[in-house]
């Protein structure tokens, strides 16, 4: 029950659909995910960036294709047995225990996975420590301003020691100055604990800087993967991104 | 852990003045209502271990105390009065008489395991569908009981319970049953189950297991209620099915509900409050009607005043008195507060 059973393996995502009565909201996306790599998952809205993240955690079924953890498949488990399997992710509208305080929604996470009560209080100290989050450790998980839930949320995730961390847009109602010290937590994330993550989020800027790889999803298809720098130049992602020349170029500038 | 101490402390010391106070009055109708009061507390901290941690209302509770009120009836009436209490008994129970002291735990355990047996398949449900269950649980629980006569004697009042609760015992009970509430709430189950009941999805993404977690708070819930119902049999050495029904039902929701059903501190609180207010309402309603102002008898004043108060606080304070924290946590947060702000 603790922790992944194959530390290492990667994760795959094959040819995956997903189905909302009749509409297709992914449509043969395939992506892998190494442990130690940044990869983030761009695209318009409604592209269908929260739904691969839902399939690949078992929060949606799959109309076609599978997720592999390894060897292991993972479609058709139950979000628990997945997360127990090492997957972690936040949500894109921040999911908190908000009538728990800020280090028993942390705690949570590690005892979930099996930790016991010092241990998980442990963890969630030096977590909250990482995070800037001391000073709050003590308020109500739903009294936080929204900045803070997120980081919360990212640190209640990271105390399961997933292998592989899903983010929902994490610097969303952040400012400036809050989003590049979460940028700067985020990239040090891969290297300190050997997790894999893949991370959605519109600010471009962020994504450029922090991503080693680029995943471009348009209506549910992959339109392009590869390099930061040739994603940017890539004409059917500006096509697709923002309609225009200008495209990401200047919303990183 | 101070502030749990601190807690636990408070909340026992509420306990303790009661008895003392009580032991000092030295009136009959005083140590009976105390009595109650420490009955219905070990109710309302059952269904807080459940409801407070799992978030899910839930109604077959008093049921359970039913389960317990029999079990130790069945096991306790003297074996020269069973032919008459209970003429259609099983053989096997015909020769038992066991102490009231032993049969108490045992009717908890007996309801615990009639609660893990039934429930199990019930804890995969969530909100409305939850709740329906719950409470059709409760209707099946009541319907067995005024139909088993065998070891209920049907809907017809069953008499020769032996006396055994005196406030000392009730009150022992209901201390030891706020340090088990307390402890479960901040055991390795009970923070889980609280943040399955704070968000499900999460809950789930994080890899808990809901279903087993809302399980073993049941089960714990309904050992309290049987405990407290053979006590309560034992107190009042005489009772029907009826008892265990939707009165009771609704007076141990709204004490939890209006005290707050989220803390341990409002299940004690809510109980404190809501049985002083009856006590008050009840003595009021009577020297209204011996003075004879209105020309019909004043009945139900108890159950207006309740169900208002609990309509007002679900509109004014929807998680009641003590929505989120412990009395110790606030104590030692506004201490530390004023200490930081000198």
């Amino acid at each position: 029950m603790t922790g992944p059973s194959d530390k290492g393996a990667s994760l795959r995502v094959v040819d995956v659909a997903v189905e909302f009565s009749g509409l297709r909201a992914l449509d043969g996306v395939s992506l892998t995910l190494s442990p130690g790599e940044i990869v983030g998952l761009i695209g318009p809205n409604g592209s269908g960036k929260t739904t691969l993240i839902n399939a690949i955690t078992g929060q949606v079924p799959l109309a076609g294709g599978q997720v592999v953890l390894g060897d292991r498949p993972l479609s058709g488990l139950a979000p628990r047995d997945i997360a127990l399997l090492g997957l972690s992710r936040s949500f894109q509208i921040v999911r908190l225990f908000n009538n728990m305080t800020v280090i028993e929604n942390v705690e949570a996470g590690a005892l979930a996975h099996g930790h016991g009560l010092r241990k998980a209080r442990a963890k969630a100290e030096a977590l909250l420590d990482e995070f800037g989050l001391s000073a709050r450790a003590d308020d109500l998980g739903g009294n936080l301003s929204y900045g803070d839930k997120r980081r919360v949320e990212i640190a209640r995730a990271l105390a399961s020691d997933p292998a592989f961390l899903m983010l929902d847009e994490p610097a969303a109602g952040m400012n400036e100055a809050e989003t590049e010290t979460l940028l700067h937590k985020l990239s040090a994330l891969p290297a300190s604990r050997g997790l894999g993550l893949l991370i959605i989020d519109h600010d471009m800027g962020l994504i450029m800087r922090l991503c080693d790889r680029l995943h471009v999803l348009a209506f549910g298809r992959t339109i392009a993967e590869g390099k930061a720098a040739d994603i940017r130049k890539d004409p059917a992602v500006i096509q697709a991104y923002l309609g225009s020349e200008a495209g990401i170029g200047a919303a990183h500038a | 852990m101070t502030r749990h101490l601190l807690t636990a402390a408070i909340l026992g010391g509420f306990v303790i003045l009661l008895v003392a106070c009580a032991e000092m009055l030295g009136i009959r109708v005083f140590d009976r209502i105390a009595t109650n009061l420490c009955i219905s507390l070990i109710l309302v901290l059952g269904l807080q271990v459940f409801m407070g941690n799992s978030g899910i209302l839930s109604f077959a509770h008093i049921g359970f105390m039913g389960v317990g009120a029999y079990t130790s009836a069945v096991l306790t009436i003297p074996l020269q009065m069973k032919g008459m209490a209970l003429p259609e008994l099983y053989l096997v129970f015909k020769g038992v008489q066991l102490s009231p002291y032993l049969a108490i735990p045992i009717a908890g355990l007996v309801a615990a395991a009639v609660a893990a047996a039934l429930s199990y398949p019930l804890m995969r449900l969530s909100d409305a569908a939850a709740v329906i269950t719950s409470f059709a649980l409760l209707v099946v629980l009541h319907t067995v009981m005024t139909n088993w006569s065998n070891v209920t004697n049907g809907p017809r009042t069953l008499f020769g319970v032996p006396r055994a609760t005196d406030l000392t015992l009730a009150a022992g009970v209901a201390i030891a049953a706020l340090l088990g509430a307390l402890a479960f709430k901040e055991s390795r189950t009970g923070r889980l189950l609280r943040a399955s009941r704070d968000d499900e999805v999460a809950a789930g993404a994080l890899g808990l297991h809901i279903p087993h977690l809302r399980w073993r708070a049941f089960v714990l819930a309904a050992l309290f209620a049987g405990i407290g119902g053979a006590l309560w049999g034992h107190f009042i050495t005489s009772f029907s099915p009826n008892a265990f029904y939707l009165r009771e039902t609704f007076v141990i929701l709204g004490m939890l509900v209006i005290g707050g059903a989220n803390t341990v501190t409002g299940a004690v609180v809510g109980t404190f409050i809501v049985t002083g207010a009856f006590e008050g309402l009840r003595s009021l309603e009577g020297s209204l009607n011996s003075a004879k102002i209105f020309s019909e008898q004043v009945i139900g004043l108890t159950e207006v005043v309740l169900a208002l108060a609990m309509i007002a606080v679900l509109i004014l304070r929807p998680g009641g008195l003590f929505p989120s924290r412990e009395i110790g946590a606030i104590i030692v947060r506004a201490l530390s507060k004023r200490e930081r702000s000198t």
